[in-house]
């Protein structure tokens, strides 16, 4: 109620004139009153009405915060978020030795950030998310939805559906094995139909779209509640060329770092962006670096290279709040994104993988 | 694709005349700048802006639409999904050929095929959808003036015998192959910003451009600063418009790079060069480095250039007259090797070709693939040179 006019979320040209009348703070002219505030500022009373309501809306907004009433307050105990944390699922990514250096998969609230050279896998491993975050969840997955804004064109609808039709039989095979109620019934709805009808394509020529769509994104993911996954296949593309001016780049990205965050956040969403390699010739050798710069290096919670070494597809943890740094073999497979060698502990009594690189259901699931 | 400009994005003629007088004309002008300079710009509350910010982007923003109705729509045309380049073995790695709507790179050393490679590819866009072609024109932009009529006439003549059985099919296929010899970069922007009228104009069917690189490296001095910028930004800009292109009218896109050599002391001769002007970064240990030899080649044109591309195929010499074609970059092949001859048919498959379809290089399947392993380390390598060092 002591909140100063100035701070309050008015049209600029009102708030001036509200302050050059000497007004202070919100309470005063919540007293006021519409019909003596348009006097007095010489404003309309349609105009002093809608102020007011702004004004009143914020205050109630600072009040329950203050007042800690449940469910729109933002602040939380560790122990609260601990137990969020633990109840939370993340998306698997069907190849265990990457799932187990993220912690059991990629986590949802979080930005993921892949970089990597070209043709290294980025898009495969986007592709793969999109299909496993809607894998059911008796399976263990979270039947969510995705987002897939693609910006570089590399997505291929053929190899989506290769990996899809890989998941399908995976769960399958699962199913035959345990025999369940819940299982069956989930396969009925879990089909390569219904996965492709639920990955939400946007392609994104420049960054102005790119801008757009994400303004966007929040009215869509409200309408469509399920979605849990939004990828951005190459933020770094768009953003690569045509700047003359790099201090309004760096504005742009941190933009659309925020807003991606709080789309994280409220929606209970995983993002995950792809960035390009880049070359930064030092004194006497060069190195590949993330592109986009240093300050882009902070947008992303946790980050990802993928490199090769030899003839062998490497992916590093490089920037984890919760995991150590480490690097793990993979590989592309027709099926998707896999494992180098089939895992060494396999709790599966029937020893129903027909596959020995798919990795094998962990019992403990619900 | 220029800039929408403001009035078009359904905002009030009052709210534009406002947004003009602060040089804001374009929908591009208001996303660019922070809510705070929008409320200041507009003279509007917080709530009314972001309305008005949903309402700009509405106008922008691309249409939604699932993977599911992509495949249907896939589906319904399936022959149109690539351009079959009448080698079997390499159509069927790449799940049916050229890919239609993405941009693919040819890139060798001089005098292995590139021009042959292309010239093939025109002929077989011409040919009718029943024997694998598109039944379209062809764009033919040549920056160095390789291209032969005769040569065309010639392949076609001899890979066909039974379609060219007169005169008068050759000609009606040499007058749909539209040829443009542009020799600088200014010219070749411009020839593919005037190309989308043509394109529908004369249905055209497929898009060659060869050669990007030699254009670009007689242009570009690399050793002066101010040119790495300025090249990134024409590639970038060439590769984002062609890139429309492919996408709009599902056509393929052939291009074709050079190859440079790179030297082991870390900083390369007649190499191409990423600028350091583009990106401010720190080096954060992802060296994708490694051992380097002496003398390795890499594809010219830099690192965001292979980033640019979807599809790359690498021509190299093997024991000659035999050469190699391998699949170095593709979202639905793996890494693959096949040995062709040039003749008077064009290219022409060898019966000794392997590839390892369905695996990745890494794992070895059985003994025969410790040779095509040699192979495919010496072309991973260069991949992974492509990518990492100075170019």
């Amino acid at each position: 109620m002591q909140r100063d006019v100035g701070s309050l979320p008015l049209a600029p040209a009102l708030r001036a004139r509200l302050v050059a009348a000497g007004f202070q703070t919100a309470q005063e002219l919540l007293d006021t009153g519409p019909c003596g505030l348009s006097k007095e500022i010489g404003i309309s009373k349609e105009e002093a009405l809608e102020a007011l309501q702004v004004v009143r809306q914020e205050c109630h907004s600072d009040a329950t915060q203050t007042a800690g009433a449940p469910g729109t307050s933002r602040k939380c105990t560790a122990l609260e978020l601990l137990e969020q944390e633990q109840a939370q699922g993340f998306i698997i990514t069907f190849c265990s030795a990457l799932d187990n250096i993220l912690g059991g998969g990629v986590q949802l609230t979080k930005i993921t950030e892949i970089c990597g050279e070209p043709g290294v896998g980025k898009t495969q491993l986007c592709m793969q998310l999109a299909v496993d975050v809607q894998i059911p969840e008796c399976f263990g997955g979270l039947a969510g939805e995705a987002v897939f804004i693609d910006t570089e064109g590399s997505f291929m609808v053929d190899r989506v559906v290769d990996v899809a039709t890989a998941c399908v039989q995976h769960c399958q095979l699962i199913a035959e094995a345990h025999q369940e109620e819940d299982h069956l019934k989930a396969l009925e709805t879990f089909s390569l139909e219904s996965i492709l009808s639920h990955i939400y394509y946007f392609r994104c020529r420049d960054y102005i779209e790119l801008l757009a769509q994400v303004y966007l994104l929040p009215d869509f993911l409200s309408e469509h509640s399920k979605v849990r996954l939004v990828v951005i296949d190459g933020i770094a593309f768009p953003f690569r060329h045509d700047f003359e001016d790099l201090s309004l780049r760096t504005r742009l990205l941190n933009g659309l770092a925020q807003q991606l965050i709080i789309i994280a956040n409220d929606h209970k969403a995983a993002v995950v962006l792809t960035n390009q390699m880049t070359t930064r010739i030092g004194q006497s050798q060069s190195t590949l670096v993330p592109a986009l710069g240093e300050s882009w290096g902070h947008a992303a919670t946790v980050r990802l290279i993928f490199h090769w070494d030899n003839n062998q597809r490497l992916a590093t943890l490089y920037k984890s709040p919760s995991q150590k740094e480490s690097t793990i073999p993979y590989h592309i497979t027709p099926h998707g994104f896999r494992d180098v060698q089939p895992p060494a502990v396999t709790q599966n009594p029937e020893g129903t993988e027909l596959n020995p690189r798919k990795r094998p259901r962990r019992e403990e699931e619900k | 694709m220029a800039p929408k400009k403001l009035r078009r994005a359904r905002l009030s003629q009052e709210l534009c005349e406002r947004l003009s007088r602060y040089q804001i004309t374009t929908c591009q002008d208001f996303l660019c700048l922070s809510l705070l300079d929008l409320m200041k710009v507009t003279g509007q509350s917080y709530r009314n802006v972001q309305k008005l910010l949903c309402k700009v982007s509405l106008a922008c923003a691309p249409k939604m639409q699932t993977a599911y109705e992509m495949k249907v729509r896939r589906a319904v045309n399936p022959s149109s999904a690539f351009l079959s380049t009448s080698l079997h073995g390499l159509d069927k790695v790449l799940h049916g050929g050229v890919p239609c709507g993405s941009l693919t790179e040819i890139t060798s050393p001089p005098g292995c095929g590139k021009t042959q490679f292309c010239i093939m590819m025109s002929v077989l866009a011409t040919l009718p959808v029943s024997m694998g072609g598109l039944d379209g024109a062809v764009i033919y932009i040549d920056t160095e003036s390789a291209f032969s009529a005769e040569r065309l006439v010639e392949i076609a003549g001899n890979r066909f015998p039974a379609y060219f059985d007169s005169d008068e099919k050759l000609f009606s296929m040499t007058r749909s192959i539209y040829l443009y010899r542009e020799l600088t970069c200014g010219s070749v922007l411009k020839r593919i910003k005037s190309l989308e009228e043509e394109i529908i104009s004369k249905k055209v069917k497929l898009i060659i451009i060869d050669s990007v690189a030699s254009v670009v490296r007689k242009e570009f001095d690399t050793k002066l600063q101010g040119n790495l910028t300025e090249r990134s930004n024409f590639l970038a800009r060439g590769a984002s418009l062609l890139k429309y292109l492919a996408e709009e009218f599902s056509i393929p896109v052939i291009l074709t790079n050079q190859i440079t050599t790179w030297l082991s002391n870390g900083l390369a001769i007649q190499a191409d060069l990423v600028s350091p002007a583009d990106d401010l970064c720190l080096s954060e240990g992802a060296s994708g480095g490694g051992k380097r030899e002496s003398g390795s080649v890499t594809a010219a044109l830099g690192n965001t250039w292979s980033h640019s591309v979807n599809t790359r195929l690498i021509l190299q010499y093997h024991d000659l007259p035999t050469r190699q074609i391998l699949v170095a970059k593709s979202p639905v092949a793996p890494f693959s090797a096949f040995f062709y001859t040039v003749e008077k048919s064009g290219f022409v498959l060898q019966a000794k070709s392997i590839s390892q379809a369905n695996t990745d290089p890494g794992e070895n399947t059985d003994c025969e693939s410790s040779r095509l392993q040699e192979v495919i380390t010496r072309s991973q390598r260069e991949e992974k040179n492509l990518n990492c060092a100075d170019q």
